[in-house]
């Protein structure tokens, strides 16, 4: 049974995992090289609060690290590493690094603010991708190396599942925790407008859309919103196990995350690029390479 | 489609396949064991998450104070200053870092600071201190920030750096900005 389900649902050639690899690594890199390290090494470290795994740490390594020629070091370490693991260069290793530099830097922001979810799902993909074969298709590794170790599909189809479920559990985790905390208090009327309003009136979210203000008037009608939102996330599993309800699970989603940017300034950009691990990379290849040999066919023709 | 042993669990394995199921059985419960915890008791701890996103929701009777973060140029202008153009690596996480230093929630770990510590001797305890004691660090901070950013010359750069802090009252969609209090920095 166990054999069915992965089959119909997973990628499962090395190339799906690679290229998986490059998204999850790049998503890291495209966002830490447009970050000013500097600034954030400027910030004052007494404002700091070690949050979970961070408290291992001594005071005296944040004195030392909370400065802005520091930070700038630790920008290029963390670049290298993670140029290496997109590009699949000494994958083993540098999917590693990746890790847990990312790890820790996630977790330096998190003792500068409150633990935002947006990056966590995809740090978990990189602790996915540290401990499998990630490298063996799609990388420089692996048009350097001539012989591939032989390994069955299930090595390469089993992370993307992990990391699928991962998502899954995400949504779904997250709407059941609402139901228990809340109960259906979170479908009150007022639940929404006043969150979105109050998310809107400072200047200091990253964005400041107005659009919340729209929303009392219309509020009666908010709480099938909310349910729907609530739906949404419980059904969100079957966006793996389901192939025709995918599409629209993840099309909901993008309009979800866009809706909260809107409306209540919360974005989740990681979050979003995470879906391409949704794509069937196995057809996509299929399907350039097929297109790639008609047109050289009928180029030769020609 | 997969024609693998190592997704037939009553199949016999190879040696080096039955390795491959240990390792991704080990992963997966390192991964989702922490996970289903923080999810039981509805706590992050760095760096198992519980998504506990907006749980809360909104109540409209209950008050809600919110910052503005403004300069006062040399020209004499007060101008808003959207914190992520000045530490854009806070994404997201800015606003909760204000609220927590305005709180004076590094004061109050199990491991303090040694600067925060002698500034507790100096108050005489936690409770002594004013809200938002290190406030001036980070708005001195954000001012210099700021002021690198525009040429030495430049009227726009800022004399002066402050925190207004405001609160909607709430109970109604209106009366949304009742100033509270201000922290100011002169640069």
């Amino acid at each position: 049974m166990a054999q069915g389900i992965v089959n119909r649902v997973v990628p499962r050639s090395a190339f799906a995992l690679g290229v998986v690899r490059s998204i999850v690594h790049g998503t890291f890199l495209i966002s830490i090289l447009f970050t000013s390290f500097s600034a954030l090494g400027s910030l004052p470290v007494t404002i700091l609060r070690p949050t979970g795994a961070m408290k291992f740490l001594p005071w005296s390594f944040y004195d030392g690290l909370q400065t802005p020629a520091a930070m700038v070091t630790f920008k290029v370490v963390l670049v290298l590493s993670l140029l290496l693991s997109t590009a699949g260069f000494l994958t083993v290793l540098s999917t590693k690094t990746s890790f847990l530099l990312v790890l820790f830097y996630q977790g330096l922001l998190r003792s500068f603010g409150h633990f935002n979810h947006d990056e966590m799902l995809a740090v978990y993909c990189l602790a996915v991708l540290a401990f499998t074969p990630c490298g063996d298709a799609f990388s420089v590794d692996s048009r350097l190396t001539k012989t591939r170790a032989e390994r069955p599909a299930f090595a390469y189809a089993y992370p993307i599942l992990l990391m699928q479920l991962l998502m899954a559990w995400t949504y779904f985790s997250s709407a059941l925790i609402k139901l228990r905390v809340a109960g259906l208090k979170y479908l009150s009327p007022d639940n929404l407008p006043a969150l979105a309003i109050f998310h809107s009136l400072d200047n200091l979210h990253d964005t400041h859309f107005k659009l919340a203000f729209w929303l009392p008037p219309v509020k009666a009608y908010l709480p099938f919103a909310v349910g729907f939102v609530l739906l949404w996330e419980l059904l969100f599993p079957l966006a793996i196990f389901q192939r025709r309800w995918r599409w629209w699970i993840l099309s909901f989603g993008i309009v979800f995350h866009l809706a909260t940017l809107f409306f209540m300034n919360i974005f989740f950009p990681h979050q979003l690029a995470m879906y391409l691990i949704f794509v069937d990379w196995d057809r996509r290849e299929y399907g350039l390479s097929v297109r790639s040999k008609n047109s050289l066919t009928a180029f030769k023709k020609a | 489609m997969i024609i693998s042993k190592a997704t037939n669990w009553l199949a016999r394995h190879e040696p080096g396949e039955r390795r491959l199921i240990v390792k991704y059985a080990v992963l997966t419960l390192a991964i989702f064991l922490p996970l289903v915890w923080s999810f039981l008791f509805v706590r992050n701890l760095y760096p198992f998450a519980s998504w506990n996103v907006m749980v809360a929701g909104g109540d409209l009777e209950r008050g809600r104070s919110y910052c503005m973060l403004r300069g006062e140029t040399i020209s004499g202008e007060t101008v808003d200053i959207p914190a992520i153009n000045l530490t854009n690596a806070l994404y997201s996480r800015t606003w909760t870092m204000v609220n927590a230093t305005i709180d004076n929630q590094s004061f109050k770990l199990k491991s303090i600071h040694p600067q925060n510590e002698e500034l507790i001797r100096q108050f005489g305890g936690v409770e002594n201190l004013p809200p938002g004691v290190r406030l001036t660090d980070l708005l001195q901070a954000w001012g210099d920030l700021y002021n690198k950013q525009l040429p030495a010359a430049s009227s726009q750069r800022l004399k002066a750096i402050r925190l207004d802090m405001y609160r909607w009252e709430s109970g109604r969609y209106s009366d949304y900005d009742k100033f509270i209090e201000s922290w100011r920095k002169e640069l």
